[in-house]
Protein backbone atom coordinates (compact mmCIF):
# COMPACT_ATOMS: atom_id res chain seq x y z
CA UNK A 1 0.00 0.00 0.00
CA UNK A 2 2.87 2.35 0.76
CA UNK A 3 4.17 1.73 -2.74
CA UNK A 4 0.74 2.47 -4.20
CA UNK A 5 0.54 5.77 -2.37
CA UNK A 6 4.07 6.70 -3.34
CA UNK A 7 3.10 5.96 -6.94
CA UNK A 8 0.07 8.20 -6.43
CA UNK A 9 2.27 11.04 -5.26
CA UNK A 10 4.62 10.57 -8.21
CA UNK A 11 1.65 10.48 -10.61
CA UNK A 12 0.33 13.65 -9.03
CA UNK A 13 3.66 15.38 -9.40
CA UNK A 14 3.90 14.29 -13.04
CA UNK A 15 0.38 15.61 -13.59
CA UNK A 16 1.32 18.86 -11.93
CA UNK A 17 4.49 19.19 -13.96
CA UNK A 18 2.44 18.75 -17.14
CA UNK A 19 0.24 21.72 -16.20
CA UNK A 20 0.35 25.18 -17.85
CA UNK A 21 3.41 27.38 -17.40
CA UNK A 22 1.67 29.60 -14.85
CA UNK A 23 1.40 26.79 -12.33
CA UNK A 24 3.39 26.76 -9.13
CA UNK A 25 3.85 24.90 -5.90
CA UNK A 26 5.99 24.41 -2.84
CA UNK A 27 8.20 21.68 -1.46
CA UNK A 28 8.78 21.70 2.30
CA UNK A 29 11.41 19.71 4.16
CA UNK A 30 11.15 19.58 7.94
CA UNK A 31 12.98 17.87 10.76
CA UNK A 32 11.52 17.45 14.24
CA UNK A 33 13.19 16.40 17.47
CA UNK A 34 10.96 15.42 20.39
CA UNK A 35 12.16 14.53 23.88
CA UNK A 36 10.24 13.65 26.99
CA UNK A 37 11.22 11.76 30.14
CA UNK A 38 11.02 8.28 28.62
CA UNK A 39 10.76 8.82 24.87
CA UNK A 40 12.78 10.43 22.10
CA UNK A 41 11.45 10.87 18.55
CA UNK A 42 13.20 12.14 15.44
CA UNK A 43 10.97 12.76 12.46
CA UNK A 44 12.18 13.92 9.05
CA UNK A 45 9.32 14.71 6.65
CA UNK A 46 8.62 16.12 3.22
CA UNK A 47 5.45 17.90 2.04
CA UNK A 48 4.65 18.90 -1.54
CA UNK A 49 1.82 21.12 -2.82
CA UNK A 50 1.52 21.65 -6.56
CA UNK A 51 -1.00 23.13 -8.98
CA UNK A 52 -2.51 20.54 -11.31
CA UNK A 53 -4.10 22.31 -14.24
CA UNK A 54 -5.93 25.57 -13.64
CA UNK A 55 -8.38 24.29 -11.01
CA UNK A 56 -6.62 21.47 -9.21
CA UNK A 57 -4.10 21.13 -6.39
CA UNK A 58 -2.15 17.97 -5.60
CA UNK A 59 -0.61 17.38 -2.18
CA UNK A 60 1.65 14.63 -0.94
CA UNK A 61 3.76 13.86 2.10
CA UNK A 62 6.17 11.27 3.37
CA UNK A 63 7.70 10.94 6.82
CA UNK A 64 9.68 8.62 9.05
CA UNK A 65 9.31 8.42 12.83
CA UNK A 66 12.37 7.09 14.64
CA UNK A 67 11.16 6.34 18.16
CA UNK A 68 13.39 5.41 21.08
CA UNK A 69 11.49 4.79 24.28
CA UNK A 70 12.05 3.35 27.70
CA UNK A 71 8.79 1.50 27.16
CA UNK A 72 6.47 0.39 24.38
CA UNK A 73 3.73 0.82 26.93
CA UNK A 74 4.17 4.59 27.22
CA UNK A 75 5.80 4.78 30.62
CA UNK A 76 3.84 1.97 32.21
CA UNK A 77 4.86 0.10 35.33
CA UNK A 78 6.05 -2.93 33.36
CA UNK A 79 8.27 -0.89 31.03
CA UNK A 80 10.65 -2.58 28.56
CA UNK A 81 12.97 -0.46 26.36
CA UNK A 82 12.33 -0.47 22.61
CA UNK A 83 13.26 1.20 19.31
CA UNK A 84 10.92 1.50 16.38
CA UNK A 85 10.52 3.07 12.95
CA UNK A 86 7.21 4.28 11.58
CA UNK A 87 6.65 5.22 7.94
CA UNK A 88 3.78 7.36 6.71
CA UNK A 89 2.79 8.50 3.22
CA UNK A 90 -0.22 10.48 2.09
CA UNK A 91 -1.64 12.12 -1.00
CA UNK A 92 -4.58 14.38 -1.74
CA UNK A 93 -6.31 16.24 -4.52
CA UNK A 94 -8.68 19.23 -4.47
CA UNK A 95 -10.58 20.64 -7.43
CA UNK A 96 -12.20 24.04 -7.70
CA UNK A 97 -15.65 24.26 -9.30
CA UNK A 98 -16.44 27.96 -9.00
CA UNK A 99 -17.56 28.67 -5.44
CA UNK A 100 -17.39 24.99 -4.58
CA UNK A 101 -14.16 23.12 -3.93
CA UNK A 102 -14.15 19.35 -3.52
CA UNK A 103 -11.32 17.05 -2.57
CA UNK A 104 -10.13 13.79 -1.14
CA UNK A 105 -7.06 12.39 0.51
CA UNK A 106 -5.56 9.11 1.65
CA UNK A 107 -2.88 8.21 4.16
CA UNK A 108 -1.07 5.02 5.10
CA UNK A 109 1.08 4.49 8.16
CA UNK A 110 2.99 1.38 9.15
CA UNK A 111 5.20 0.27 12.03
CA UNK A 112 5.96 -3.14 13.47
CA UNK A 113 2.85 -3.32 15.64
CA UNK A 114 0.42 -0.84 14.07
CA UNK A 115 -0.90 -0.22 10.58
CA UNK A 116 -3.38 2.49 9.62
CA UNK A 117 -5.11 3.23 6.33
CA UNK A 118 -7.16 6.43 6.08
CA UNK A 119 -9.36 7.87 3.33
CA UNK A 120 -11.42 11.04 3.38
CA UNK A 121 -13.49 13.43 1.28
CA UNK A 122 -14.30 17.08 1.83
CA UNK A 123 -16.16 20.00 0.27
CA UNK A 124 -15.91 23.74 0.74
CA UNK A 125 -18.42 26.39 -0.33
CA UNK A 126 -17.72 30.11 -0.57
CA UNK A 127 -20.64 32.46 0.01
CA UNK A 128 -21.22 36.23 0.12
CA UNK A 129 -18.29 37.25 -2.09
CA UNK A 130 -16.10 34.77 -0.20
CA UNK A 131 -16.84 36.43 3.13
CA UNK A 132 -18.27 33.17 4.42
CA UNK A 133 -16.74 29.74 3.84
CA UNK A 134 -18.52 26.54 4.82
CA UNK A 135 -16.71 23.21 5.01
CA UNK A 136 -17.89 19.64 5.36
CA UNK A 137 -15.86 16.44 5.41
CA UNK A 138 -15.88 12.78 6.33
CA UNK A 139 -13.22 10.14 6.79
CA UNK A 140 -12.70 6.50 7.59
CA UNK A 141 -9.64 4.73 8.87
CA UNK A 142 -8.96 1.06 9.37
CA UNK A 143 -6.19 0.28 11.84
CA UNK A 144 -4.61 -3.03 12.78
CA UNK A 145 -2.94 -3.48 16.16
CA UNK A 146 -0.61 -6.27 17.30
CA UNK A 147 2.01 -6.86 19.99
CA UNK A 148 4.78 -7.46 17.46
CA UNK A 149 7.25 -5.26 19.36
CA UNK A 150 6.94 -7.36 22.51
CA UNK A 151 10.11 -8.86 24.00
CA UNK A 152 10.43 -12.63 24.08
CA UNK A 153 10.49 -15.63 21.75
CA UNK A 154 6.79 -15.56 20.80
CA UNK A 155 4.45 -12.72 19.98
CA UNK A 156 1.67 -12.44 22.57
CA UNK A 157 -1.91 -12.77 21.40
CA UNK A 158 -4.46 -10.04 22.06
CA UNK A 159 -7.95 -10.17 23.47
CA UNK A 160 -9.78 -8.28 20.70
CA UNK A 161 -13.23 -8.92 22.19
CA UNK A 162 -15.23 -11.74 23.75
CA UNK A 163 -15.53 -13.49 20.39
CA UNK A 164 -11.78 -13.19 19.68
CA UNK A 165 -10.00 -13.75 23.02
CA UNK A 166 -6.56 -14.68 21.60
CA UNK A 167 -5.86 -13.25 18.14
CA UNK A 168 -2.43 -12.19 16.79
CA UNK A 169 -3.85 -8.79 15.78
CA UNK A 170 -7.01 -6.75 16.32
CA UNK A 171 -8.83 -4.22 14.11
CA UNK A 172 -9.86 -0.68 14.97
CA UNK A 173 -12.26 1.25 12.73
CA UNK A 174 -12.72 5.01 12.98
CA UNK A 175 -15.52 6.97 11.29
CA UNK A 176 -15.37 10.76 11.42
CA UNK A 177 -17.36 13.72 10.13
CA UNK A 178 -16.64 17.39 10.56
CA UNK A 179 -18.10 20.77 9.67
CA UNK A 180 -16.56 24.21 9.70
CA UNK A 181 -17.50 27.81 9.06
CA UNK A 182 -15.29 30.88 8.75
CA UNK A 183 -16.60 34.42 8.54
CA UNK A 184 -14.84 37.67 7.72
CA UNK A 185 -16.16 40.23 10.18
CA UNK A 186 -14.02 43.19 9.16
CA UNK A 187 -10.99 44.23 7.11
CA UNK A 188 -8.73 42.93 9.85
CA UNK A 189 -10.72 40.17 11.54
CA UNK A 190 -11.89 36.67 10.72
CA UNK A 191 -13.61 34.15 13.00
CA UNK A 192 -14.08 30.42 12.56
CA UNK A 193 -15.78 27.48 14.23
CA UNK A 194 -15.51 23.71 13.75
CA UNK A 195 -17.42 20.69 14.96
CA UNK A 196 -15.88 17.20 14.79
CA UNK A 197 -17.56 13.92 15.57
CA UNK A 198 -15.93 10.51 15.44
CA UNK A 199 -16.75 7.02 16.53
CA UNK A 200 -14.19 4.29 17.17
CA UNK A 201 -14.95 0.60 17.14
CA UNK A 202 -12.42 -2.11 17.92
CA UNK A 203 -9.27 -2.66 19.95
CA UNK A 204 -8.35 0.51 21.86
CA UNK A 205 -6.04 -0.79 24.59
CA UNK A 206 -2.25 -0.74 24.57
CA UNK A 207 -1.11 -4.34 23.99
CA UNK A 208 1.96 -3.91 26.23
CA UNK A 209 0.43 -2.08 29.16
CA UNK A 210 -0.94 -3.59 32.37
CA UNK A 211 -2.92 -2.15 35.24
CA UNK A 212 -2.21 -2.88 38.90
CA UNK A 213 -5.14 -4.86 40.26
CA UNK A 214 -4.63 -5.76 43.89
CA UNK A 215 -1.04 -6.99 43.96
CA UNK A 216 -0.86 -8.30 40.38
CA UNK A 217 -0.56 -6.87 36.86
CA UNK A 218 -3.57 -7.38 34.60
CA UNK A 219 -3.47 -6.64 30.85
CA UNK A 220 -5.18 -3.37 30.05
CA UNK A 221 -8.79 -3.66 28.88
CA UNK A 222 -10.53 -0.63 27.39
CA UNK A 223 -14.09 -0.50 26.02
CA UNK A 224 -14.25 -1.36 22.33
CA UNK A 225 -16.57 1.53 21.45
CA UNK A 226 -15.89 5.25 21.84
CA UNK A 227 -17.69 8.34 20.54
CA UNK A 228 -15.76 11.60 20.55
CA UNK A 229 -16.93 15.19 19.96
CA UNK A 230 -14.91 18.38 19.65
CA UNK A 231 -16.11 21.96 19.27
CA UNK A 232 -13.66 24.74 18.50
CA UNK A 233 -13.75 28.45 17.80
CA UNK A 234 -11.03 30.90 16.82
CA UNK A 235 -10.54 34.55 16.01
CA UNK A 236 -7.69 36.20 14.09
CA UNK A 237 -7.15 39.94 14.21
CA UNK A 238 -4.47 41.96 12.43
CA UNK A 239 -3.19 45.15 14.06
CA UNK A 240 -2.00 47.18 11.09
CA UNK A 241 -0.22 49.85 13.14
CA UNK A 242 2.28 47.34 14.55
CA UNK A 243 2.15 44.50 12.01
CA UNK A 244 0.89 42.15 14.70
CA UNK A 245 -1.55 39.26 14.29
CA UNK A 246 -3.43 38.13 17.39
CA UNK A 247 -4.92 34.64 17.30
CA UNK A 248 -7.21 33.33 20.01
CA UNK A 249 -8.68 29.84 20.03
CA UNK A 250 -10.71 27.66 22.31
CA UNK A 251 -11.56 23.97 22.01
CA UNK A 252 -13.94 21.85 24.01
CA UNK A 253 -13.83 18.05 23.85
CA UNK A 254 -15.98 15.30 25.33
CA UNK A 255 -16.49 11.59 24.80
CA UNK A 256 -18.58 8.76 26.16
CA UNK A 257 -15.69 7.49 28.29
CA UNK A 258 -16.48 10.70 30.23
CA UNK A 259 -13.26 12.46 29.30
CA UNK A 260 -13.86 16.21 29.00
CA UNK A 261 -11.21 18.75 28.05
CA UNK A 262 -10.84 22.51 27.69
CA UNK A 263 -8.04 24.01 25.58
CA UNK A 264 -7.67 27.79 25.35
CA UNK A 265 -4.79 29.10 23.26
CA UNK A 266 -3.27 32.47 22.38
CA UNK A 267 -0.76 33.16 19.61
CA UNK A 268 0.93 36.40 18.65
CA UNK A 269 2.69 36.72 15.30
CA UNK A 270 4.85 39.81 14.84
CA UNK A 271 6.18 40.98 11.49
CA UNK A 272 9.84 41.99 11.73
CA UNK A 273 10.61 43.96 8.62
CA UNK A 274 9.67 42.60 5.21
CA UNK A 275 11.40 39.23 5.40
CA UNK A 276 10.89 37.96 8.91
CA UNK A 277 8.20 37.11 11.44
CA UNK A 278 8.37 35.92 15.01
CA UNK A 279 5.63 34.16 16.93
CA UNK A 280 4.92 33.08 20.47
CA UNK A 281 2.16 30.78 21.67
CA UNK A 282 0.64 29.85 25.02
CA UNK A 283 -1.69 26.88 25.26
CA UNK A 284 -3.41 25.59 28.37
CA UNK A 285 -4.92 22.12 28.61
CA UNK A 286 -7.07 20.48 31.24
CA UNK A 287 -8.98 17.22 31.17
CA UNK A 288 -10.79 15.00 33.61
CA UNK A 289 -10.39 11.25 33.70
CA UNK A 290 -12.25 8.39 32.06
CA UNK A 291 -14.91 6.80 34.25
CA UNK A 292 -12.92 3.58 34.63
CA UNK A 293 -9.49 5.09 35.34
CA UNK A 294 -7.90 4.33 38.74
CA UNK A 295 -4.29 4.68 39.90
CA UNK A 296 -4.63 1.24 41.48
CA UNK A 297 -7.55 -1.11 41.26
CA UNK A 298 -8.77 -3.08 44.28
CA UNK A 299 -8.29 -6.82 44.02
CA UNK A 300 -11.92 -7.50 43.21
CA UNK A 301 -12.29 -4.67 40.65
CA UNK A 302 -12.24 -6.89 37.56
CA UNK A 303 -15.28 -8.61 38.93
CA UNK A 304 -16.96 -5.22 39.44
CA UNK A 305 -15.95 -3.63 36.11
CA UNK A 306 -14.72 -5.25 32.90
CA UNK A 307 -12.37 -2.33 32.17
CA UNK A 308 -8.96 -1.55 33.68
CA UNK A 309 -6.33 0.85 32.37
CA UNK A 310 -2.88 2.23 33.08
CA UNK A 311 -3.19 4.91 30.38
CA UNK A 312 -2.01 8.30 31.63
CA UNK A 313 -4.06 9.92 28.86
CA UNK A 314 -7.21 8.71 30.58
CA UNK A 315 -6.35 10.30 33.96
CA UNK A 316 -7.25 13.75 35.20
CA UNK A 317 -4.45 16.27 34.61
CA UNK A 318 -3.50 19.75 33.44
CA UNK A 319 -0.67 21.09 31.32
CA UNK A 320 0.53 24.04 29.32
CA UNK A 321 2.66 24.69 26.26
CA UNK A 322 4.97 27.58 25.44
CA UNK A 323 6.26 28.00 21.90
CA UNK A 324 8.54 30.40 20.06
CA UNK A 325 8.93 30.42 16.29
CA UNK A 326 10.99 32.41 13.82
CA UNK A 327 10.41 32.51 10.07
CA UNK A 328 12.84 34.17 7.62
CA UNK A 329 12.66 34.52 3.83
CA UNK A 330 15.74 33.79 1.74
CA UNK A 331 15.88 37.45 0.65
CA UNK A 332 17.08 38.31 4.13
CA UNK A 333 20.21 36.21 3.47
CA UNK A 334 20.76 37.87 0.06
CA UNK A 335 19.71 34.67 -1.72
CA UNK A 336 18.45 34.95 -5.28
CA UNK A 337 16.14 33.07 -7.65
CA UNK A 338 13.66 30.68 -6.09
CA UNK A 339 15.75 30.66 -2.91
CA UNK A 340 14.92 34.32 -2.37
CA UNK A 341 11.32 33.25 -1.78
CA UNK A 342 12.22 30.20 0.29
CA UNK A 343 11.06 30.31 3.89
CA UNK A 344 13.36 29.09 6.66
CA UNK A 345 11.77 28.26 10.00
CA UNK A 346 12.91 27.34 13.46
CA UNK A 347 10.58 26.49 16.31
CA UNK A 348 11.05 25.55 19.95
CA UNK A 349 8.22 24.23 22.09
CA UNK A 350 8.13 23.35 25.78
CA UNK A 351 5.23 21.36 27.20
CA UNK A 352 4.68 20.93 30.93
CA UNK A 353 2.29 18.17 31.86
CA UNK A 354 1.30 17.33 35.43
CA UNK A 355 1.22 13.55 35.12
CA UNK A 356 3.57 10.57 34.70
CA UNK A 357 4.56 11.58 31.15
CA UNK A 358 6.30 14.65 32.55
CA UNK A 359 7.51 17.57 30.45
CA UNK A 360 8.57 17.58 26.81
CA UNK A 361 10.75 19.65 24.50
CA UNK A 362 10.16 19.80 20.76
CA UNK A 363 12.35 21.49 18.16
CA UNK A 364 11.53 22.00 14.46
CA UNK A 365 13.70 23.22 11.60
CA UNK A 366 12.18 23.58 8.15
CA UNK A 367 12.65 25.09 4.73
CA UNK A 368 9.83 25.66 2.22
CA UNK A 369 10.93 26.16 -1.37
CA UNK A 370 8.57 27.70 -3.95
CA UNK A 371 8.50 26.40 -7.54
CA UNK A 372 7.17 27.86 -10.78
CA UNK A 373 6.91 25.87 -13.95
CA UNK B 1 -1.57 17.83 40.04
CA UNK B 2 -5.10 16.60 39.46
CA UNK B 3 -7.38 18.78 37.37
CA UNK B 4 -10.71 19.90 38.73
CA UNK B 5 -13.70 18.19 37.10
CA UNK B 6 -14.38 19.75 33.73
CA UNK B 7 -17.89 21.02 33.17
CA UNK B 8 -19.97 19.61 30.34
CA UNK B 9 -20.36 22.80 28.29
CA UNK B 10 -19.84 21.99 24.59
CA UNK B 11 -21.71 24.98 23.30
CA UNK B 12 -19.35 27.55 24.77
CA UNK B 13 -17.17 27.36 21.66
CA UNK B 14 -20.18 27.57 19.35
CA UNK B 15 -21.62 30.48 21.30
CA UNK B 16 -18.33 32.39 21.14
CA UNK B 17 -18.18 31.84 17.39
CA UNK B 18 -21.78 32.93 16.88
CA UNK B 19 -21.35 36.07 18.97
CA UNK B 20 -18.17 37.00 17.15
CA UNK B 21 -19.50 35.99 13.78
CA UNK B 22 -22.71 37.93 13.99
CA UNK B 23 -21.21 41.01 15.59
CA UNK B 24 -20.26 42.58 12.28
CA UNK B 25 -20.94 40.69 9.09
CA UNK B 26 -20.54 43.64 6.71
CA UNK B 27 -19.24 42.40 3.36
CA UNK B 28 -15.52 43.05 2.94
CA UNK B 29 -14.69 43.37 -0.75
CA UNK B 30 -11.74 41.67 -2.41
CA UNK B 31 -9.69 44.86 -2.72
CA UNK B 32 -10.05 45.45 1.02
CA UNK B 33 -8.56 42.12 2.05
CA UNK B 34 -4.87 42.92 1.96
CA UNK B 35 -4.50 42.30 5.69
CA UNK B 36 -6.68 39.18 5.61
CA UNK B 37 -4.40 37.65 2.96
CA UNK B 38 -1.33 37.79 5.18
CA UNK B 39 0.19 34.45 6.11
CA UNK B 40 -0.63 34.72 9.81
CA UNK B 41 -4.27 35.60 9.02
CA UNK B 42 -4.84 32.54 6.86
CA UNK B 43 -2.81 29.71 8.29
CA UNK B 44 0.46 30.26 10.08
CA UNK B 45 1.22 26.55 10.31
CA UNK B 46 2.63 24.42 7.51
CA UNK B 47 0.97 21.02 6.90
CA UNK B 48 3.92 19.11 8.35
CA UNK B 49 4.04 21.24 11.47
CA UNK B 50 0.30 20.90 12.07
CA UNK B 51 0.45 17.14 11.45
CA UNK B 52 3.25 16.64 13.98
CA UNK B 53 1.51 18.74 16.64
CA UNK B 54 -1.69 16.75 16.16
CA UNK B 55 0.19 13.45 16.40
CA UNK B 56 2.07 14.59 19.50
CA UNK B 57 -1.15 15.61 21.25
CA UNK B 58 -2.73 12.29 20.34
CA UNK B 59 0.11 10.51 22.13
CA UNK B 60 -0.02 12.68 25.27
CA UNK B 61 -3.62 13.82 25.74
CA UNK B 62 -6.97 12.07 26.02
CA UNK B 63 -8.83 14.65 23.93
CA UNK B 64 -7.40 13.49 20.62
CA UNK B 65 -9.23 14.08 17.37
CA UNK B 66 -11.47 16.93 16.47
CA UNK B 67 -9.09 18.31 13.90
CA UNK B 68 -10.76 17.10 10.76
CA UNK B 69 -9.72 13.50 10.34
CA UNK B 70 -9.05 10.49 12.54
CA UNK B 71 -5.53 9.68 13.60
CA UNK B 72 -3.84 6.31 13.72
CA UNK B 73 -0.46 4.84 13.15
CA UNK B 74 0.81 5.72 16.58
CA UNK B 75 1.24 2.35 18.23
CA UNK B 76 0.59 4.11 21.52
CA UNK B 77 -3.10 3.68 22.26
Amino acid sequence: MRLQLTAGIVAGLVLALAAPASADGTLAVRGVYYKERATRVMQPMMDAIFDAGTHGIVTGHFLVDAITSASASSGAVNAVPFNELRYEAGAGYTHELGALTIGGDAKYSTESDYRSLYGGVRAQLELGQKNTVLGLGAGYSHDTVSAAAAQGPAMPTLRCDDAHPADPECPLDVYAVYGSVSQIVGKDTVVAATVDLSTLSGYQSNPYRSAIVGEVLVPERHPSERTREAFAASIRHYVAATGTTLIGAYRYYRDDWQVHAHTPELRIVQEVGRDMDAAVRFRYYTQDGAYFFRDRYPADSTAMSPYVTDDVKLSSFTGYTLEAKLGVLGEAFQLSGRWAGARFEGMLEYTAQHNRFGNAVIAHVAVTIPFEY
Amino acid sequence: MVAAPVQDSPWVAVAIALILGTSGCAVVHAHERGHLAKRAMTSDRDPGEARFLEHERGAREGADGGTGQPGGGCGCN
